[in-house]
């Protein structure tokens, strides 16, 4: 079972690591802005589900630390870009 | 009970990288900035969140903070996008054949298709 399970994590990390990319690609070649900008925030996303991975492959919970650092700051940095691009301002 | 709690974060595990693979799948294959945003939000909120799940099931000390963790989630990632569909209108961008805009109507903007 334990062999199985040290599977599956290592397969669902490499697929992440793979769909992130495909997202590295969108943003590259994005149709607009809204559309490059979706693409960082699903960046930000599969990142922090590559962290939530590491932390169970490795069993240490310190990484689930960094993934919440880094979902707070994903978080606000998407909200300040697309108000930057709807407003052309942030403030 | 403890080869239970392995299988059940594994069938967590396995359908949260399933939520992923399909919500980077619409990314790239739907014609329109607010289609795609519709499948992105679910990476956000069930792929991450079912990973989060598993997490207790195998490490122990981090119930708390994948709690906090889901939570965050579940407020962030809904007004996330609920930004970047509020931008990209705005902004003017066109809806893949769309029938109607209700929003138009509600705004009196009849210039934005």
């Amino acid at each position: 079972m334990n062999e199985v399970l040290t599977l599956v994590l290592h397969a669902a990390l490499l697929i992440h690591i793979a769909l992130l990319a495909v997202c590295v690609w969108r943003v590259w070649r994005g149709e607009n802005a809204i559309d490059r900008l979706i693409g960082a925030d699903l960046i930000g996303t599969l990142t922090l589900a590559a962290l939530v991975l590491i932390a169970l492959i490795t069993a240490n919970s310190i990484y689930i630390d960094v993934a919440l650092g880094l979902a707070a700051l994903g978080f606000i940095g998407t909200i300040a870009l697309a108000r930057y691009i709807a407003d052309q301002q942030i403030f | 009970m403890d080869t239970f709690l392995q299988i059940v974060a594994l069938l967590a595990v396995v359908l949260g990288t399933a939520f992923s693979m399909i919500g980077v799948l619409g990314l790239i294959r739907l014609p329109d900035v607010y289609t795609r945003l519709h499948a992105t939000g679910k990476v956000g909120v069930f792929g991450v969140v079912l990973l989060l799940v598993a997490a207790p099931m195998l490490t122990p000390l981090s119930f708390g903070k994948a709690l906090i963790l889901i939570v965050l989630l579940l407020i962030g990632g809904p007004t996330a996008s609920h930004a970047l569909a509020s931008a990209a209108y705005r902004i003017g961008i066109p809806m893949h054949r769309a029938i109607r805009d209700d929003l138009a109507a509600q705004l009196y903007r009849e210039d934005v298709k």
